[in-house]
């Protein structure tokens, strides 16, 4: 019986995406922790539940005079 | 597990509709985000982030999940499984991040609104960052679409154990 075919190995199309996706996460971990990205943060982001879904904004508007 | 074929057709039917209607959904996201970065008036804003409240919550959210769960259900009632090929594996991780930083980003969305409602002028500033979310989850999701439709060849490590085991070892019902 004829041995199983070895691995070929990963292709060359995920190594290119796996460096462009590494090198975009950096960018964003620095954007986010430098604030290059201005307004922004995790603190931007609260916790799920938080606010307790969808809330439309017209919902806290003030009636105009 | 096989799915049969025609339970096959109606995920599939349901995964492109939901995925494709995610990724028209947020490009209109995007062209309402621009919309308010550009307006003068405070109305025009208002109306804006109402819209991106509605959109986000009512429409990406849920075509979101049911992209994602469809394909998983795709992924693993078919030939294809979720581990074996690389496309499938990099399209699920994409759509798993896109959907979490959609889940976490959108009652950021629900807090800005309320607060550019609370205003009376117009500061569509906060709207960049609508403008880079809408951007950067656009682009994740024609990068999905592209590998759904020409599925670039390589199998995992797995994915190929897998496929010599099914090699070797006869099926039951084939060895008859």
């Amino acid at each position: 019986m004829a041995a199983p075919a070895p691995y070929p190995g990963t292709p060359l199309w995920v190594k290119v995406f796996g460096i462009i996706a590494l090198i975009l996460i950096v960018l964003v971990v620095i954007a986010l922790f430098t604030g290059v990205g201005g307004e922004h943060g995790p603190g931007r982001h609260p916790l799920s539940g938080a606010l307790g879904g969808p809330v439309l904004p017209i919902a806290h508007r003030a009636p105009r005079p | 597990m096989t799915l049969p074929p025609g339970l096959r057709k109606l995920v599939l039917t349901v995964h492109v509709t939901s995925s494709v209607g995610w990724l028209g959904a947020v490009a209109a996201y995007l062209a309402l985000a621009i919309a308010g970065l550009t307006a003068q008036d405070a109305q025009t804003v208002h109306a804006v982030w109402i819209a991106l409240v509605s959109t986000g919550w009512f429409v990406i959210a849920p075509l979101a999940l049911a992209a994602l769960l469809t394909g998983i259900v795709q992924a693993l009632g078919t030939e294809w499984g979720l581990f074996r090929h690389y496309w499938v594996l990099v399209k699920f991780l994409l759509t798993v991040f896109a959907s979490a930083v959609l889940l976490l980003h959108l009652p950021t969305v629900s807090r800005l609104a309320a607060t550019a409602a609370a205003m009376d002028s117009a500061n569509p500033t906060a709207l960049r960052g609508e403008l880079l979310h809408a951007g950067g989850g656009l682009l994740v999701l024609l990068v999905t679409t592209t590998l759904a439709v020409y599925k670039p060849r390589g199998m995992t490590p797995y994915g190929w154990r897998k496929q010599l085991e099914r090699r070797t070892v006869p099926h039951r019902d084939t060895g008859k």
